[in-house]
């Protein structure tokens, strides 16, 4: 048909003067008849015959009355609903055409001759749109849209739908709709919508997604109009196809410094003892890094380890970490993907100067039972997805343990038989669509860590997390969620010395969050985020309880302390024109410390210790204590220099009303978390960024290079060996300086085909600054000086080689530069002892840090039948056996010092795990 | 709270991850001359004893060498905020004492000065005298911990019923008696140590049994009463030693001496300590440089270690024997092996004798008659090594002054 429509216009040419013949006037009525009965008494009445195909003119009934009228006019009257188009020849012969108009003129440079002839409208030359004729091979679906007119002069149309699974008629979001070969593309929102603009005439689209088979259509369109995709499921997840999705992502989106995480696309990376650990790849992204192995919390473009807000379903998980951050916290299986916002901050999180972790978790599958295993060496971890309803809800378990202290346990070394080591988490999500409008997801966390590693004391820990939200949709411009969370982090710490100073010491921080988050989609260039949030701290710094008879401690409380930090915040994602996208957002955010709490004033200009406090204030209970409070400012834009090559800039401010209390240089897991107060004032920061992406071979290569500076203020160190735990003035030891981090990012990303991975790469500084006019108050003579976690040169590689569809290897390769530490510079005797000088502070630096990791994967078959799918995993950490030194530290040991350094894993680390899914 | 064992760790890591963690020592040196920073280091506790007191100046000194660089010829003195000046002068290398014999007197404030040999002036802030508090009672308690080991702890209580004494310091000197396990009244001794060489026994002619040995503590210990309901030191323990520590074996003695701080000595001290002190493999303290009381009024960013205190002291003296506290059970093992042989008399034309050559050195003392000749102990005397048989090869045998039996 297509090649006999090519003729025809190729015939037309021949039919050139048209119109002025047709000068028989026809009068007809009809009544409910179909297209083809009319055009039959057309025939009937007349000497015009029709050349159509029966199909094309549907079985709908049309009824008209006409009198006296041209058979142009009666015929605009028939196809007027329909994308029928006619040519009348000169011999009275009337050809139907779908879609395609014929031209009495030919464009412009047809063929040779210059000779112009006249059309139906002299103004618009037509441009030639032609089926094509040969570049598909297998059978599509064609969707027309609209009728092409000759009145219009339009060269773009928007197509807008819904994308849904045909199964469930479930909305399918992050569905990638691309053009093929014309570099066009949009991406379904949360609901399944979409828009995009097509340039008229044909189009081949194609659909992507994880978990749903590929399809590809010809959209013939000629005005704006709807398309619906109704889509399968596909049998087997194609981790390729997951990148797809947000193939653009890199280039399109205004955010600056934002990261995503699939938990799907990391699992051929090497594994430390067998986990697959989503925030240990977030590590091998520039700009965000630990301070070594066997640490716990990240250091987000050189910004403290508190600075980071880590949500789990939007609830803050205070210690993402097991067992001093060698294991995190999260069962993989239970996992979809993590955000990790480092550069611009969407407006509707806060609280954290540097960065946002947004982990999610999985909704369970509402169809059939189904499950994921692995055991490793040292842990096991399951993961259960049970409908309840079917099509309506179900429900996710996950757990993970560790046999470590059945190992222990089972020794015969009397200083380890009294140790522990054991932790375990558990995670259960229930989620419920109760209508097209409303959803229902509950989450609930738990976690928990136990170890002795000396005789006398247990320290135990744990997250606790709940989080509930309830999604609504308006209409199809309004969608809110309503979200309420508590988290709580504990850590306890027992002391048994035989002595009478045994105590019990525990700490806890609890957390409540409502919050209301609106999205409304103003039209094509406005859709508005806003929305406003209330959380309300309990910090119970510690209480201290005698353990024995024989102790004579004094049961010591450290009050609790309270506060509330509110915020309010709006966003509008603004599409300027087509090359420019701003993201505009604004924070207020405020904060009360509430009573009851008795607070120490000390005298101005001079230092604070027990010596100079002037006042104690006593506080009622809810009575605010001190306020603080200020505008946060979100704004990002992007703007495209090329169809794949944008530039974004972006500046951001932030403040952080709660810190931690730490003496080490690295995060652990018994740091504290202090609220503002009278004496301790909020951290804020200031981030500009400017970047470069660019994707390279229809996306199959993403760039980017990012360029950061930080400023922030009010940021907590301490005092050399202060003392933190259970200190009623803890702002005696602490001081409060500023910071500077700047760097450049650079990061270059294969995402598809045999070969794929990564190459991150960043060179950053940071530096903060303790200055004061008193000496115990300052620190390096108050000049700024490296942080502990300035490592200017990072780099990550990361690759996966796939041999054939069931075996692949992969490798890590990590190199920084070692971190800045507090060196000896002398000796001196002391009180009949030796001890160390030490050089400023970071004034000299630990060896680089370099790694290398190996992995070899086996899948199981592919049959789709069978009921288990089975993947082996072989690692071998660190394959180098480079034995990094994790800290160097000095010891005075029978009056004589003594260097060390540490490391964590300095041997190559072999490991086998075996994973299944059913 | 206890350190964390490093051994411990250690094992866990070892066991627990299947991998293997290390702490290694290494070799830390300063000998380039950008690492190496040199300071002045003093030390300086007056107390309300009246004595002769004692300031120690010193200079800090390169990681790989020995010993403290004394700073010399420093003009020294104390002046209080009556008008009253102390001067020291050196009675040896870096060690400064009183001319005349003082002692801190409550109510005052007191300030040190040093002028160094190169010109260099250096001063402190004003301290007065801490509080005064007695130690009421030492004693020894038996203890066994969780690993099974039985100890000795020497416990302090003190009590300061204003409340006002709060930071303590402890420092402690022991005493011990030696009794070598291996005494003999003979002697071997060289006659001739030219050819024809010769030995001979001869009666001892000082005391060589019975000895004693004095040591000094050289750890910060220290105790504050802060979060107790009183200001109430109890079951202190100041020195912990293990049953089967050579010291305790016969009648031990201590000296405890407990300083009142003030808080800015206490965090000093507690600073210095904690900075010394074992580290976990998982955290670290953060080092630094902390200044104590002492600066240098030329430069005030130079680095100046120490501190000045102003301390009130009080001590009490304890003896205790081994087999009052463990009655009817054996002796610690004494410090070295003592098991006797006999070595080979026999000269063979010019050459010495195994024996000679033992005796000759020094490496060994005469202990008995060998009455089994065989072919390990083909020598006619039984003999061990000196500490076995003389015990001032370990301490002295002058009984001190405040010995009591």
């Amino acid at each position: 048909m297509k090649n006999s429509l090519l003729i025809l216009l190729f015939f037309c040419v021949q039919f050139i003067y048209a119109q002025d013949e047709n000068k028989q006037n026809i009068s007809i009525n009809f009544e409910n008849s179909s297209t083809v009965n009319v055009i039959k008494k057309v025939e009937e009445l007349t000497d015009y015959r029709f050349y159509f195909v029966d199909d094309w003119l549907g079985n709908e009934l049309i009824t008209g009355q006409y009198k006296d009228v041209t058979i142009q006019t009666l015929l605009d009257g028939i196809f007027k609903k329909t994308i029928i188009n006619y040519y009348i020849s000169p011999d009275n012969k009337i050809i139907l055409t779908r879609s395609v108009l014929i031209y009495s003129s030919l464009p412009d440079g047809f063929f040779n001759e210059s000779e112009k002839k006249i059309s139906q409208n002299e103004d618009a030359v037509p441009e030639k749109f032609t089926e094509e004729t040969s570049s598909v091979k297998f059978n599509i679906e064609t969707v027309r849209i609209g009728k092409e007119s000759s009145k219009s002069k339009l060269k773009k149309y928007t197509l807008t739908g819904i994308a849904k699974n045909s199964s469930n008629n479930n909305p399918i979001p992050n569905l990638a709709i691309i053009v093929q070969n014309k570099n066009i593309n949009a991406v379904t929102d949360n609901n399944g919508y979409y828009s995009i603009e097509l340039p008229v005439g044909n189009n081949i689209i194609e659909t992507k997604s994880i978990g749903i088979q590929d399809t590809k259509k010809k959209v013939i369109i000629y005005a704006n109009g709807t398309l619906n995709f109704y889509l399968q499921e596909s049998a087997e997840q194609l981790q390729e196809v997951v990148i797809e999705a947000n193939k653009d992502r890199n280039v399109k989106e205004a955010v600056t410094g934002i990261t995503q995480i699939k938990i799907e696309t990391i699992k051929n990376i090497p594994l430390v003892l067998g986990e697959r650990d989503i925030l240990k790849v977030a590590t091998t992204l520039p700009g965000i890094t630990t301070a070594g192995e066997g640490s716990a919390g990240f250091n987000v473009r050189g910004g403290k380890e508190d600075q980071n807000l880590i949500l789990l379903d939007n609830g803050v998980l205070y210690n993402p970490s097991h067992f001093f951050g060698i294991f995190s916290a999260l069962n993989p299986f239970t996992i979809k993907d993590v955000n990790i916002y480092k550069g611009t901050i969407p407006a509707e999180y806060g609280g954290r100067l540097s960065s946002v972790f947004d982990i999610n978790t999985k909704n369970s599958n509402y169809e059939k039972l189904s499950g994921e295993a692995s055991f490793g060496p040292v842990t096991s971890n399951i993961a259960l997805e049970i409908p309840i309803i079917k099509d309506k809800s179900g429900l996710l378990v996950g757990g993970r343990g560790t046999y470590s202290d059945w190992i222990l346990k089972s020794l015969d070394e009397k200083s380890l038989k009294n140790s522990t080591a054991s932790f375990y988490d558990g995670v259960v999500k229930y989620s419920h669509k109760i209508n097209d409008n409303n959803n229902l997801e509950a989450t609930g966390y738990y976690s928990n860590d136990a170890f002795s590693i000396s005789s006398d004391s247990l320290y135990i820990y744990n997250n606790r997390l709940m989080s509930l939200k309830w999604n609504h949709k308006f209409n199809n411009k309004n969608y809110g969620d309503l979200i309420l969370v508590n988290s709580k982090y504990k850590f306890n710490i027992e002391f048994d010395g035989n002595s009478n100073n045994d105590f019990d010491l525990g700490y806890n921080v609890n957390e409540t969050e409502l919050k209301l988050k609106m999205r409304y989609l103003l039209n094509e260039n406005h859709s508005f985020n806003y929305g406003i949030s209330s959380k309300s701290y309990v910090v119970y710094p510690g209480n201290k309880e005698p353990k024995g008879s024989e102790s004579i401690i004094e049961t010591l409380k450290i009050p609790k302390e309270k506060a509330l930090e509110s915020a309010v915040f709006i966003s509008d994602d603004f599409k300027v024109n087509k090359n420019l996208l701003l993201n505009l957002g604004f924070r207020y955010s405020f904060y009360a410390s509430l009573g009851e709490a008795s607070q120490k004033k000390y005298a101005d200009g001079l230092p604070r210790n027990e010596g100079t406090v002037t006042d104690t204030l006593n506080f009622g209970k809810n009575e605010i204590i001190k306020t603080y409070g200020g505008p946060e400012i979100r704004a990002s834009a992007r703007y495209f220099l090329l169809s794949d090559f944008s530039v974004k800039a972006s500046y951001n401010s932030t403040y952080q009303y709660i810190h931690t209390l730490s003496n080490n240089t690295t995060a652990s897991s018994t740091d504290t978390w202090k609220l503002s107060d009278l004496n301790i004032k909020p951290q804020q920061a200031n981030q500009y960024t400017l970047g470069f992406y660019k994707n390279i071979d229809g996306n199959t290569y993403e760039l980017s290079l990012e360029g950061y500076y930080k400023k922030s203020k009010n940021i907590l160190d301490y005092k050399v060996g202060a003392d933190l735990l259970l200190n009623k003035s803890i702002e005696a030891e602490v001081l409060q300086g500023d910071g500077k981090a700047y760097g450049i990012e650079f990061l270059i990303k294969k995402t598809v085909g045999k070969f794929n991975g990564w190459i991150g790469y960043s060179y950053s500084r940071s530096f903060i600054k303790f200055d004061s006019e008193f000496s115990e108050e300052r620190v390096n003579n108050g000049e700024f000086f490296p942080s502990n976690f300035d490592k200017p040169h990072d780099f990550s590689l990361v690759a996966n080689y796939k041999i054939t569809k069931r075996f692949s290897f992969s490798g890590n390769l990590a190199y920084q530069t070692g971190r800045p530490v507090t060196y000896p510079v002398g000796n001196y005797i002391f009180n009949g002892a030796s001890y160390v000088l030490y050089s400023d502070r970071n004034k000299f630096r630990i060896p680089d840090y370099y790694r290398l990791d190996l992995g070899f994967n086996i899948e199981g078959n592919h049959k789709i039948k069978k009921f288990v799918h089975s993947f082996w995993n072989i690692s071998i950490y660190n394959a180098l056996g480079r034995n990094n030194p994790y800290s160097v530290f000095f010891v005075t040991e029978n009056g004589k010092i003594k260097a060390y350094q540490s490391s964590i894993f300095s041997i190559p680390i072999p490991t086998i795990t075996y994973n299944f899914k059913f | 709270m206890k350190k964390v064992k490093i051994n411990h760790i250690i094992y866990l890591i070892i066991i627990v991850l299947i991998a293997n963690s290390c702490i290694e020592p290494f070799d830390i040196k300063t000998t380039t001359t950008t690492t190496f920073e040199s300071a002045l280091v003093i030390e300086a506790t007056i107390t309300d004893e009246f004595k002769y007191q004692e300031i120690n100046l010193s200079k800090t000194f390169q990681l790989e060498d020995n010993g403290p660089l004394a700073e010399s010829g420093a003009n020294v003195k104390i002046v209080d905020d009556g008008q009253n000046t102390y001067d020291f002068r050196e009675i040896s290398p870096g060690k400064y004492v009183s001319y005349s014999e003082f002692k801190a007197l409550p109510n005052k404030n007191y300030q040190l000065q040093i002028i160094t040999s190169d010109g260099k002036y250096y001063s402190t802030t004003p301290t007065p005298l801490t509080n005064s508090t007695q130690i009421d009672n030492i004693y020894a308690s038996k203890e066994i911990d969780d690993l099974g080991f039985e100890k000795i702890s020497i416990l302090v209580d003190s009590f300061d019923p204003t409340g006002n004494s709060k930071y303590y310091r402890y420092e402690y000197e022991e005493t011990y008696k030696i009794i070598a396990p291996k005494w003999s009244a003979y002697d071997l001794v060289v006659t001739s140590n030219v050819p024809p060489f010769s030995i001979e026994k001869v009666f001892k002619t000082r005391e060589e049994r019975v000895c004693y040995k004095t040591e000094y503590s050289n750890s910060i210990i220290q105790n504050e009463t802060i979060g107790f309901s009183e200001d109430r030191v109890f079951r202190f323990p100041v020195r912990v030693l293990l049953k089967d520590n050579a010291i305790i074996s016969h009648r031990y003695s201590i000296l405890v001496k407990q300083y009142v701080q003030s808080l800015d000595a206490f965090t000093f001290y507690k600073t210095l300590n904690k900075l010394s002190g074992s580290e976990s493999l998982f955290s670290q303290n953060q080092p630094g440089f902390f200044n104590g009381n002492v600066f240098s009024v030329n430069d005030p960013n130079e680095k100046v270690i120490g501190f000045f205190e102003v301390s009130s002291v009080s001590s009490k003296r304890m003896f205790f024997n081994f087999l009052d506290l463990f009655p009817g059970e054996p002796l610690p093992p004494y410090f070295t092996e003592c098991e006797p042989f006999a070595p080979s008399n026999t000269f063979y034309a010019n050459d010495p004798s195994d024996l000679f050559n033992l005796i000759n050195s020094g490496s060994v003392k005469y202990y008995g008659e060998n009455d089994k000749v065989d072919f390990t102990n083909p020598g006619p005397f039984l003999v061990v090594s000196p500490e076995c048989g003389d015990c001032t090869k370990l301490g002295t045998n002058i009984k001190p002054d405040f010995w009591v039996e």
